[in-house]
């Protein structure tokens, strides 16, 4: 047991429930509902004003807060901490409230069917919420609702997704939405690995093994089970932990903590790979690659060429769109095929046969850790590319802020036109992001191609040079493509 | 242990085989699968850490599905078991005079055998739970197989003393064998009762054990010789004590004596436990009531009374015509019916049913009508007892017959025999000549739920020639008996959060099992365990009460068991007349915030090990009904919450934990709090709130200010409660 979760428990000294005003506030059943408070109401804010408000974007509460502000905090939040956003996101938040039938309570009946979701769908893990981060992304792009379009379409959107989530929370268990269908989960979850919250876990697993109740996973008397399918006795990242308290609440052998961990720890240590994990990180690469690609010319040309055969209206072309991501995802995962063709091992077995995600197989031996290693350089180039709104608009919030209170010359607030940062210093910042995140997937590849890459490879200095290569190669080309998107501005 | 007798797989298990899927997306590898397949299918991949199946050894019975926390378990495929092997019942078409047992058990070693090895032993046996007395079942099943009927006899001992009674008159299908892992998987059960029929058909239920020494000196009234008074007296005399028990009627065993026929229960059997407790000692005083006025006069006399004394009233449907004579309740024509069969003359009935006889007369060749209000066991024992007598029977229920109470096992033997069972009707008047009931007029109802009353129709009422009506819709309390026993009866209903290892079983899974005719086994289990843990529980000091008494009509297995737990909480208590003795058994039970609580909690607890008491130590939340009816002496001790000047008072967890508790009636209690600037109202709060449960509280502390006074205030609160509770030399 200690060799399955000794590389990814946090020291016992890294709890932050040691602290008695920490845990008071954690047992607090007010505690979840007190962090979704105020995104509640931001967010109906959106939704209101951004149907019934100015029709100037940039002077519109919803579009500037959501694009400006949001997206990038919720990096921030990703990068630092792990699932912060998902303990206090208004939108599951608002439809447990309604599934749970209370603010903050710990009720018994819960209202919906509480359905399973089906198992042959839910063997696909994390894939689901990037297929539908996919879709939610192509529609933005379509209704240009980020960049910045109408700010109706960011109040639908947001309705949409509230929609959609109440709709499956009433009809499946827990946080089914949260887990298997947001568009965020999968980004939250695979970015957020680099942060430097473990999450909930065990104080002693023995004390768990042995607990007859467990009642961190079935609900007991102060805490509902875990909404997110974790057990904090076997966690060994802080993918799927959602923060909520409900665990530390429930046990009832007061067993449970809240831990710190070394940044990178849940991308480097976890000893259970999963593949689900793996091919979400890559389809989320080659998603952010097309989000730079299609910045530059020769993209809008394909896209125009492929919509006049298709007899598509509109850019972005979805033959297009899911085209090149899959290819990018797919030329990722061949980069690692061809390494594992070239190291593995001949006198090993790789083969386990299973369904997606139990099977194991020479090629996953190595692009499922290597995966993991380029979570960084992946993570730094989403971050970088929601810099730009970020600095040139950030400040809009305040006029926008005016706007809504009534002040008809909100427009002409000098903090309408500010800019934090221009360009070319933008694009500095966002090389240097992705150096940064480089350097990271860099240190992050070099442990796990060590400790599972090389043990199944012939010339183990060689593999981890191309490991690493390859993630070097990763951040070049990043980097490249922001200087080139700059050009074609 | 013994070894799993191999399953046998029925043919269309080869068709389509059994598979097991594991969610790995999900499996957390918390091993609850893995403990409770009794097949041993389940095992850990230790290095994926997540569970993995072998389909060639599941048996498909989805115990795993059932109580995985993540619902990351699916199972497919057919039941792996074979077909339940159940005895045939005698088909009575001409049931008149004939007064031999309908139900057979199994009549060989060898259909005993099939049917025990169909009982797979499971490692956390919902079973158990299901059962009202938690019979260890896996075990005697297992000495069954052993061939071993004294080991299986002893294992039952451990929780009931009428094996022989209860095989033959529990429903188990809503008990033991609803929950069974078939059951709950949608298959057969285990004939559980059939096989607990065959050890005590096969050896004699032992006697009482050799009285023990733990009750020794006590002495005890019982009050009532029913199945909860049997319970008490057994556990009492085994433990040592002296037993008196007072029964109203001429014969002893209550309902159990009179209640059930014979062809039923047979009178063998329903003699035989007190036959064995007077053998052992138990003083029993047959003919003597015990009324309300006179329970403060057994008090004195005794150490401690349990009253079990039943539901004897009968209930009476208030219908115009119900006070013609030809009208008589259940408990009058049944005792009348079971004498006449024993004496094998089934025309001659005495007196309050002599009517018959004349009708018989006049009637001719047709027999005379008995019409029996209620389709409830008693109801269908009434009917086929007057099938028994040459009599026809007609039963009319108003509720529907899917939400019928009585066993379906029941109610088809009920009418393979002729009795004629109109569910959704009811009498809406009864009519006589000379004053004597003559005609009934039955009106059809309607229901759509079970828990809502049905509702009469509108139509006109369809006449019945009637000769006899006899009231079968149930008992009730003594109302004067129940007025001197505060808060009875006792709903059995299980609020709240439901306990954790009940949740864990998989036994509160649904849909409810077809087996148990949609009853939800497992609410049903939990609001029975309710009762039983109030049955520990005095309901005044010195006074406990179980069966019918606490929770009004019950069943005899749970009757049983609540009187056995009655008198296991009398002979832990110990309680003595006159001066009560220092308490043996303290629990310091205390809400603590920032730990000042529970430091003076802990010095509490410490000065009073100066005594022979045994002192526990729990937070708040863990003091539990268990807990608490293993108290002499509790003390609760709570920080003050609220600003300086308002809102103070005890903590919310200890407000909410006192509305909470149940009554605990005499129940000596101390109260302390720690407090910063000043307690202000607390401990009066909390006085009148455990007053208000009928606790005594004798000792007071407000230890305070702030926490450098707590070892030199915990200290004198100590000592103030060692004057108060241990008067003598443990106070010194």
């Amino acid at each position: 047991m200690a060799e399955r979760f000794g590389p990814s428990d946090p020291p016992s000294g890294w709890d932050l429930t040691r602290n008695p005003r920490v845990a008071r506030l954690l047992r607090s059943r007010r505690f979840q509902f007190l962090l979704i408070l105020p995104n509640q109401l931001v967010f109906w804010t959106v939704i209101f004003v951004g149907l019934l408000g100015t029709v100037v974007p940039g002077l519109n509460f919803g579009t500037a807060i959501t694009w400006y502000i949001w997206f990038c905090l919720v990096f921030v939040m990703m990068v630092v901490v792990g699932r912060a956003w998902c303990a206090m996101c208004p939108f599951g938040g608002f439809a447990e409230w309604i599934q749970r039938r209370t603010l903050w309570q710990r009720t018994q009946k819960v209202l919906g069917l509480g359905r399973k979701f089906p198992e042959p769908l839910a063997r696909y893990g994390f894939l689901l919420p990037v297929a539908t981060f996919l879709l939610l992304t192509w529609i933005e792009e379509y209704f240009n609702i980020a960049g910045p379009g109408t700010p109706s379409a960011t109040s639908w959107m947001v309705v949409g997704i509230v929609t959609s989530a109440l709709l499956f929370f009433l009809i499946f268990e827990r946080r089914t939405f949260c887990r298997y269908l947001c568009p965020l989960s999968a980004l939250i979850g695979t970015v957020g690995s680099m942060g430097s919250v473990a999450g909930f876990r065990t104080k002693d697993r023995e004390v768990c093994l042995s607990c007859e109740t467990k009642d961190c996973m079935r609900g007991g008397e102060e805490g509902f089970g875990c909404p997110w399918y974790t057990w904090p006795a076997s966690a060994d990242s802080n993918l799927a932990c959602g923060l909520c308290s409900e665990c530390y609440k429930a046990c009832p052998s007061n067993n449970i903590g809240m831990y710190l961990q070394k940044p990178l720890t849940s991308v480097i240590a976890p000893t259970r790979r999963r593949a689900d994990v793996a091919w979400a990180v890559a389809l989320l690469w080659g998603l952010v690659l097309y989000q730079q690609i299609n910045a530059l010319s020769i993209y809008a040309t394909v896209d125009t060429w492929l919509n006049s055969h298709l007899a598509f209206p509109h850019y972005p072309n979805p033959v297009a769109y899911m085209g090149l991501i899959v290819a990018l995802a797919l030329l990722t995962a061949g980069v690692m095929w061809t390494i594992s063709r070239v190291f593995a091992r001949k006198d090993m077995t790789f083969t386990v046969k299973g369904n997606f995600m139990e099977r194991a197989s020479r090629f996953r031996a190595y692009f499922v850790p290597l995966t993991y290693g380029m979570i960084p350089v992946v993570g730094a180039d989403y971050f970088a590319r929601q810099l730009p709104k970020f600095f040139q608009h950030a400040t809009r919030i305040v006029p926008a802020v005016q706007q809504t209170l009534g002040s008809q010359t909100a427009i002409k607030s000098p903090l309408y036109q500010m800019r934090l940062l221009s360009n070319p210093h933008i694009v500095g910042v966002q090389v240097t992001i992705i150096a940064i995140g480089t350097l990271a997937a860099v240190w992050s590849t070099w442990k796990i191609s060590g400790r599972e890459i090389v043990p199944v490879s012939r010339g183990g200095a060689a593999v981890r040079v191309a490991s690493l290569s390859l993630v070097l190669v990763f951040g070049a080309v990043a980097a490249m493509l922001y200087v080139l998107m700059n050009a074609a501005d | 242990m013994t070894q799993l007798a191999a399953h046998e797989i029925p043919a269309q298990a080869a068709d389509r085989p059994l598979h097991v899927t594991v969610l790995i997306d999900r499996c957390a590898g918390c091993q609850e699968c893995v403990v409770r397949c009794p097949a041993g299918a389940l095992s850990m991949d230790s290095g994926r850490w997540v569970a993995v199946a072998d389909d060639s050894l599941c048996v498909g019975c989805r115990q795993c599905e059932r109580t995985c926390p993540f619902s990351a378990i699916t199972v497919r495929g057919p039941l792996a078991v074979a077909a339940r092997n159940e005895p045939p019942h005698s088909r009575l078409e001409q049931p008149t005079g004939d007064n031999s047992e309908v139900r057979a058990g199994f009549a060989s070693w060898d259909e005993a055998l099939a049917e025990a090895s169909r009982c797979l032993d499971c490692p956390d046996p919902t079973c158990v739970r299901g059962c009202p007395a938690h019979n260890d079942i896996p075990s005697f099943i297992r000495a069954v197989r052993d061939r071993d009927l004294v080991t299986a006899h002893e294992v039952i001992r451990l929780t009931s003393f009428l094996p022989d009674v209860c095989s033959r008159v529990c429903d188990q299908a809503s008990q033991c064998e609803g929950s069974c892992t078939w059951s709950l998987a949608g298959g057969e059960p285990v004939a559980i009762g059939k096989l607990e029929r065959f050890i005590t058909d096969n050896v004699p239920v032992p006697a009482p054990a050799k009285p023990g020494p733990a009750g020794s000196g006590l002495s005890v009234a019982v009050v009532g010789s029913g199945p909860a008074g049997i319970g008490a007296a057994w556990e009492l005399v085994e433990a040592g004590a002296e037993v008196t028990v007072y029964e109203r009627d001429p014969e002893p065993s209550g309902l159990i004596g009179w209640g059930i026929p014979d062809f039923t229960l047979p009178q063998e059997v329903s003699a035989r436990p007190w036959q064995q407790l007077t053998a052992a000692g138990v003083d029993l005083r047959c003919g003597t009531e015990v009324t309300a006025d006179d329970v403060d006069r057994l008090l004195t006399e005794h150490d401690a009374v349990i009253l079990a004394h039943g539901a004897p009233m009968p209930l009476r449907m208030p219908v115009p015509g119900a006070d013609l004579d030809g009208v008589v309740d259940a408990s009058s024509f049944l005792k009348a019916g079971k004498a006449a069969l024993e004496n094998g003359d089934v025309i001659s009935l005495p007196d309050s049913l002599i009517g018959l006889a004349e009708a018989r007369d006049g009637a001719g060749c047709a027999s005379p009508l008995v019409l029996v209000l209620g389709a409830g066991n008693t109801a269908l024992d009434v009917a086929r007892t007057a099938r028994r007598l040459g009599l026809r029977a007609v039963c009319v229920d108003w509720v529907d017959e899917h939400f019928a109470l009585a066993r379906p096992d029941e109610l088809a033997e009920a009418r393979e025999e002729g009795v004629d069972i109109r569910f959704l009707h009811t009498v809406s008047s009864l009519e006589g000549e000379d004053g004597r009931v003559r005609r009934a007029a039955l009106i059809k109802t309607r229901q759509h739920r079970a828990d809502r009353r049905p509702k009469t129709l509108h139509e006109a009422p369809e006449m019945l020639d009637v000769d006899l009506v006899v009231m079968a819709m149930g008992y009730r309390l003594h109302p004067a008996l129940a007025a001197r026993l505060p808060g009875t009866p006792l709903a059995r209903e299980a609020r709240g959060v439901p306990d954790r290892r009940w949740l864990a079983s998989g036994i509160l899974a649904s849909p409810a099992p077809e087996f148990a005719h949609g009853k939800p086994v497992g609410r049903l289990a939990l609001g029975r365990e309710v009762a039983l843990t109030a049955s520990s529980l005095p309901l005044q000091e010195r006074l406990w009460a179980a069966g019918d008494a606490l929770v009004g009509p019950s069943t005899v297995v749970e009757a049983m068991s609540q009187g056995r737990r009655a008198a296991a909480a009398v002979i832990s208590a110990g309680p003595t007349r006159g001066q009560p003795r220092p308490p043996r058994r303290v629990l310091v039970a205390y809400e603590s915030r920032t730990g000042h609580t529970e430091r003076a909690a802990r010095l509490i607890a410490d000065g009073l090990r100066s005594t022979d008491a045994v002192v526990r130590m729990v937070p708040l939340r863990e003091a539990t009904l268990p807990e608490l009816a293993d108290t002499d002496l509790l003390i609760v001790g709570t920080w003050v919450e609220g600003m300086v000047v308002g809102g103070v008072r005890p903590a919310a967890a200890t407000r909410s934990w006192l509305a909470g508790l149940p009554r605990l009636a005499g129940l000596r209690v101390a109260t302390f709090c720690t407090f910063a600037i000043s307690p202000k109202q607390t401990l009066a709060t909390m006085r009148g709130e455990l007053q208000d449960h009928g606790m005594v509280v004798i000792a007071e502390g407000a230890i305070g200010p702030g926490a450098r006074s707590i070892p030199r205030a915990a200290e004198r609160f100590t000592g103030q409660l060692l004057a108060t509770a241990w008067p003598g030399p443990a106070a010194g």
